[in-house]
């Protein structure tokens, strides 16, 4: 037997399975990412799902404007009442059947940031619309390190089709860069952290790194005009393949190039993970305290986050919920499932406001970072029994969008969400006269 | 007045079926080629105005209901262009289900006469159309595919793709060409391993630092035992007390395996033993003696907290880490009455007081002493247990290239460094026709090759510049994607291009390997000699018997039959605490050497329904309840005489199947039509009611709640196709183990098929389904051919999966005739030419390209 070295980190298990991930100060990092005209603290925008509807009783209040009483699936967000705004009467209409049959999962989570009716597919053809996090991402996420980060906690294996004759991507994926080019969340904590920290190989000598990150511009110019080349002599599909193709090599090549401007690298004082806690509460934290330091770090400043793909079946034992999620949501309003299907949206809620809690303890710039962020938490669908894909559970929270915040805002019935995310982008600076199915900027929500 | 003039036309058409007529014209239409004028008239007359009257307000150029305009595609010509469509209308007629029923209704006559026509009109241009081999988009590997293509290119075997994002599944598998998509993580992670894998096959791994990783394992209980069972496995491996969990070994090397243990055990025991198992081979044991923790007063053994190492080489890759207590209930007190017992003295509990005690001193001791009596009495027999493992390293790990890298990449004959001029050239070129499956030009690879060279300039390292050049061939397009490039047509209407030998190979071999060709196929792609159906025979057999075939059975058995859920399947443990870590890995490894048996040793694929044997392991056959398997290796076992036989009986099929809490005959019942039957039902209407879980077997039973869901209409017309077939697996309860009585209720497991067969129980149920076998051929073949394809199959694909289907019986149904027939038919060896590339087939009628 062999007494175990001193030289073990042990600490990397200890903390990498999610119980405790010690947050490090990193603002003295920023300046190093961030230019001299970036001085003020940029904006952030996160959405964060969790799949199969959420018990409508339990989640809308009943009054209007300021002095609305915190349901129970909200109660543990109370605490952020002056950080968060919430909006009922939205809508994702392209959500719903539209002469297309079943299938309303794999379009709660397609529309749900895209507003557009997803084509019903298994694969040949997949169609959707662009995403609100990858407009923005597209304009404005070459001043980060990463455009865009997407984050889920379903390690699915896709097998068999996903709902109804769709493709698992559309109930895999909420961020689609383009009509056909879903964007498949990380679900591993351990390639989150490395995707954001890992990939610089900082024990090589500066000018080392520097000339193989030449080498690979290089090869990225090779093999880019070789697909050029390739693209004039295909098929459509053949060539919209190689379109992904060149147009994610193009986004490599600036992550390159913005390395190159700065070879210092960054060294996140936080061990990393080894990969997915057993404890949901464990996994879903750790997924939080990655977004949390991607923000912090400003390597990103838009993220989309799955707490479970759509149709999810994952079963909640910790809670006192052994059954499926899914499935229980079709409860035909049996009291003990409805009260089940509570629980469940009622435990994601308190997870969402450990994250939310954090944020607000995390100084950024002249305030923290809840108060220049603007995260939407919600679902594709409001009633999972029912499938509806109107008066959609959703809330904001974060200032960062200068809403008019602590107050519960109900719309006409049918306001498509899109008019939200229209709002949305403008306040990124990403103004746009159409996103989806927006009739315009959603009202009554600024200040 | 509305549909008059359709009835009177049509009234003879609609009658067709009992008496013919003589001027009836679509039957005279739908014969030889002077029809087609007819047809088109027909269409024109009659289907025209029916559809322009009924369907145009939705389904026009105002309106696209469901995104459908028949306006634009009603042109009789093309009808075919759009046969989906078309057919789907056929449907809608035929069910009543369009118009809708708010709206104003034809009459039936003429909605049944119209579905008929087009029903029959597209039969009549299926049969003169030209064959479409359908088209095939540029295939992006798949993770499994990159990985096994590095391995086999350079000799890397860590499985870099293990951490890309996971692939999209499309029809059922995750090789589908247009589900694959690329986003920019992608394209980042593809750089990154580019440079990884170079590094590694010219310099070694890298340095690493060793970690310590806790490996978990759930869902384990231990029933405790007061008493030695009569038999038990004394290798311990399936018993709850020891531990299971898949590690990933990043290298070669040496590690460090720290077992914690817990639980309690009588004092006077005698030592544990502690084994460590990897891939199901004991490979280190050692014991442990708690016995010194055992006092006067504590009377047993404490393991908490206590742990053993083990430092042990171990080979790079996925590995099954078992840790066991052998012999748990050995060595136990002689007391026990178990085997083996401890020849520890067994010194008689005795209560000694010390002399001169006060008489309350002298109870508060004696007190004490019956206390710690009855604790021990307690004390389970079985609870020493393995807690949790720890693995740290890699310590002293292989340093430089493998042998296999260096074979691979160093082609020109010069391995120890004393490279000559023409090496760069030699070695590019060679890794380059393997690494894009095809032959290269001279005129391709300059770029690369200058790129070697001026790296290897810069760097004044030949290896450096090499590594610069092989990264290029890995990200570029030609290695990423399997292309196929459209030749110019030879004649003007070439509706199907065959596919060069070089395209023809690397499809074989992803196929079969999910890898690409190797040297011998390579060689007859070259040689040309892929055109010989002997050829063809021989090198697929060949294929088929080589261990890389194994790709079969873990992506296409995985998907086909759905075992690769079980890694993420959940069970209610207070349900079935039996379902833990082994038993789940247990029924994986069954099913995965039940299809690598079928196609390793080509069996017949009727075995997939009716083979009366499987590859179980203790574990298993204790979970099957089939006797005389002892030992954690898998073996056939014969199951005759067992309820047992065929995938449908696997206890992994059994538990994808169900819910977490409870068996589900719908979810069997379609898993089965769907899977072996090529039947799939419909999707379900939205806002379907489901069972009540909580009352199931307790206040009713399945059958009954299922019943009570039948009498709606429209449920019933799937739900009895579905149902039965799940009610004969009924014995089976939600993890696969059999069963008589589902809480307070007996099992009946007899079902009606709707064409009114009966049957009770599994055995009968295989009896229909094994009298099924064409449906059960046409079933795989679909399967099979979507995933060796990888795309969806299409209308125009009915008649080849037919075809090779009823060819099956003459190879015996053996697996490699499949996989023959498959490789020879028309989609597999040739393709559609792009449309907007060769103008000059327009007239041809073909589905448009998107």
């Amino acid at each position: 037997m062999i007494v175990m070295g001193k030289h073990l980190p042990r600490r990397t298990f200890l903390r990498g399975v999610g119980a405790v991930v010690a947050l490090p100060v990193l603002d003295a990092m920023t300046p190093a990412f961030a230019g001299p005209a970036m001085r003020k603290a940029p904006l952030r925008m996160a959405f964060t799902y969790v799949p199969n509807g959420i018990t409508m009783a339990d989640w809308t209040p009943k009054a209007a404007g300021a002095a609305f009483e915190y349901t129970r699936v909200m109660k543990p967000l109370e605490k952020f009442r002056a950080d968060t705004i919430v909006l009922s009467g939205l809508a994702q209409r392209n959500g719903n059947a539209l002469g297309d049959g079943p299938g309303d999962h794999a379009r709660a989570a397609a529309a749900y940031l895209t507003g557009v009716h997803p084509r019903k597919t298994a694969g040949a053809d997949i169609q959707n619309g662009v995403s609100v996090d990858q407009v923005a991402a597209m304009q404005i996420g070459s001043q980060t390190r990463f455009g865009s980060l997407e984050l889920g906690c379903d390690d699915s294996r896709t097998v068999g089709n996903c709902d109804s004759g769709y493709s698992c991507a559309y109930t895999n994926s909420l961020a689609w860069r383009g009509p056909a080019t879903p964007m498949p969340p990380e679900t591993n904590p351990r390639l989150v952290f490395e995707r954001l920290f890992g990939d610089i190989d900082t024990s090589l000598a500066p000018e080392v790194r520097a000339r193989r990150l030449r080498y690979r511009r290089s090869i990225l110019d090779l093999v880019g005009e070789r697909t050029a080349q390739l693209s004039a002599d295909l098929g459509t599909n053949d060539k919209r393949k190689l379109d992904e193709y060149l147009s994610s090599i193009r986004d490599v090549e600036q992550r390159i190039q913005r390395a190159e401007a700065d070879m210092t690298g960054l060294v996140p004082n936080i061990d990393k993970p080894t990969g997915i806690p057993v404890l949901y509460a464990d996994y879903v934290n750790l997924m939080f305290d990655l977004q949390l330091l991607a923000f912090q770090t400003d390597s990103t400043r838009i993220i989309t986050m799955m707490m479970g793909r759509e149709g999810s079946m994952r079963t909640y034992p910790e809670i006192g919920v052994p059954d499926p999620h899914h499935p229980l949501t079709h409860h035909r309003n049996n009291s003990e499932w409805i009260e089940k299907v509570t629980q469940i949206n009622t435990m994601h809620t308190q997870l969402f406001a450990g994250f939310v809690q954090k944020l607000k303890d995390t100084p950024d710039g002249d305030g923290s970072l809840l108060d220049h962020s603007m995260i939407v938490y919600g679902s594709g669908l409001s009633d999972g029994n029912r499938h509806t894909h109107e008066d959609l559970p959703t809330l904001i929270v974060g200032r960062g969008g200068g809403f008019k915040t602590g107050a519960h805002i109900v719309y006409p019935k049918d306001t498509p969400m899109n008019n939200l995310f229209l709002t949305m982008l403008d306040r990124m600076g990403v103004p746009m006269e159409t996103l989806g199915d927006s009739t315009g900027q959603i009202g009554e929500l600024s200040l | 007045m509305r549909g008059f003039a359709v009835a009177v036309i049509f009234a003879s058409v609609v009658a067709a079926g009992s008496a013919p007529r003589a001027q009836e014209p679509a039957r005279v239409s739908a014969r030889g080629p002077a029809a087609r004028v007819t047809t088109s008239a027909d269409f024109e007359k009659v289907v025209k105005p029916f559809i322009s009257e009924n369907c145009f307000t939705c389904h026009g150029n105002k309106k696209q209901e469901h995104g459908l305009n028949l306006q634009a595609l009603a042109v009789a010509p093309s009808l075919l262009d759009h046969g989906d469509k078309w057919e789907e209308v056929v449907a809608k007629l035929r069910g009543k289900e369009m118009p809708p029923i708010e709206e104003e209704q034809p009459e039936e006559e003429d909605r049944q006469a119209v579905a008929s026509w087009i029903a029959k009109e597209l039969a009549r241009l299926d049969r003169v159309t030209p064959p479409n081999p359908g088209r095939v988009t540029a295939r992006r590997l798949n993770r499994a595919e990159y990985n096994n293509t590095v391995r086999d290119l350079l000799g890397v075997d860590t499985r870099p793709a293990d951490d890309f994002p996971q692939d999209d599944a499309g029809y059922g598998f995750d090789n589908i060409a247009d589900v694959l998509s690329l986003s920019p993580v992608l394209m980042e992670k593809y750089v990154t391993a580019a440079d990884r894998v170079t590094r590694r096959a010219l310099f070694g791994p890298p340095a690493m630092e060793p970690t310590l990783v806790r490996l978990r394992s759930e869902g384990r209980r231990v029933e405790e035992m007061r008493t030695v069972p009569p038999s038990y496995d004394s290798t311990g491996l399936s018993l709850p007390n020891a531990f299971h969990a898949i590690y990933r070994v990043p290298v070669d090397g040496e590690y460090l395996i720290k077992v914690v243990l817990g639980g309690l055990r009588p004092k006077g025991s005698m030592p544990i033993g502690i084994s460590l198992w990897v891939d199901q081979q004991e490979v280190k044991s050692t014991s442990h003696d708690q016995e010194n923790a055992a006092s006067f007063e504590i009377d047993r053994q404490d393991f908490g907290g206590q742990s053993v190492q083990f430092r042990l080489r171990l080979t790079a890759g996925e590995r099954w880490i078992g840790v066991a207590i052998p012999r748990i209930f050995e060595g136990l007190p002689a007391r026990f009455s178990g085997p083996n017992p401890s020849t520890r003295p067994e010194t008689p509990r005795e209560f000694k007081p010390p002399p001169n005690a006060p008489p309350e001193r002298l109870a508060q001791l004696k007190k004490r002493f019956e206390e710690a009596g009855a604790e021990l009495a307690k004390i389970p027999l079985n609870g020493v247990r393995v807690n949790a493992v720890e693995v740290g390293g890699p310590y002293s790990y292989a340093k430089g290239p493998s042998r296999a890298s260096k074979a691979r990449i160093y082609t020109c004959g010069h391995l120890n460094g004393q490279h000559t001029s023409t090496c760069p050239t030699r070695i590019m070129t060679d890794l380059a026709r393997r690494a894009f499956r095809r032959p290269v030009t001279g005129a391709e690879l300059a770029k690369y090759i200058a790129l070697v060279r001026s790296a290897q300039e810069e760097e004044k390292s030949f290896d450096e510049g090499l590594a610069v050049g092989i990264q290029a061939l890995l990200v570029s397009p030609d290695f990423l994607f399997r292309l196929e490039r459209d030749r110019p047509a030879k004649g003007p209407s070439a509706s199907a291009q065959r596919i060069t030998p070089h395209e023809l190979a690397t499809r074989v071999s992803y196929f079969l390997w999910a890898s690409m060709p190797d040297a011998e196929l390579r060689r007859a792609a070259d040689a040309g000699t892929l055109r010989d159906p002997n050829v063809v025979a021989y090198q697929v057999r060949r294929m088929l018997h080589d261990p890389k075939s194994r790709a079969l059975a873990d992506h296409f058995g995985g998907q086909w039959l759905q075992f690769r859920a079980l890694e993420s399947v959940t069970r209610d443990r207070e349900r079935f605490p039996e379902f833990e870590d082994y038993l789940r890995l247990s029924m994986r490894r069954e099913t995965e050497l039940f299809v690598d048996h079928i196609v390793r040793q080509d069996r017949s694929v009727l075995d997939f329904i009716e083979g009366r044997y499987s590859f179980l392991n203790e574990r298993l056959a204790r979970h099957y309840k089939v006797p005389n398997v002892a030992g954690p290796e898998f073996r056939q076992v014969d199951l005759t005489g067992t309820p047992r036989a065929g995938v449908l009986t696997h206890g992994s099929v059994l538990t994808v199947s169900s819910y977490a809490t409870r068996t589900s005959p719908v979810l069997r019942g379609k898993w089965v039509l769907d899977n072996l039957l090529n039947a799939p039902p419909p999707e379900p209407p939205n806002d379907v009611p489901s069972l009540e879980d909580s009352k199931i077997g307790k206040s009713v039973t399945m059958r009954e709640q299922l019943e009570e869901h039948r009498k709606n209409p429209i449920c019933a017309s799937c739900h009895r196709r579905m149902d039965p077939l799940g009610f004969g697996l009924e014995n089976f309860d939600a993890v696969g183990a059999w069963r008589t009585a589902d809480g307070s209720f007996p099992i009946d497991a007899s079902g009606v098929l709707p064409d009114g067969r009966r049957f009770t129980g599994p055995d009968e149920l295989r009896a229909i389904l094994s009298s099924e076998r064409d449906a059960f051929a046409r079933a795989i073949t679909s399967k099979l051919l979507t995933y060796a394809l990888g795309r969806g199959l299409e209308r125009y694909d009915a008649k080849t999966v037919k075809a090779i289907a009823a060819r099956l019986p003459r190879y015996n149904y053996r697996f490699s005739g499949l996989v023959i027939e498959i490789v020879n038919s028309l989609p597999f060896t040739s393709r559609r030419p792009s449309t907007e590339l060769k103008a000059d087939n327009s007239t041809t009628t073909r589905r448009s390209g998107s």
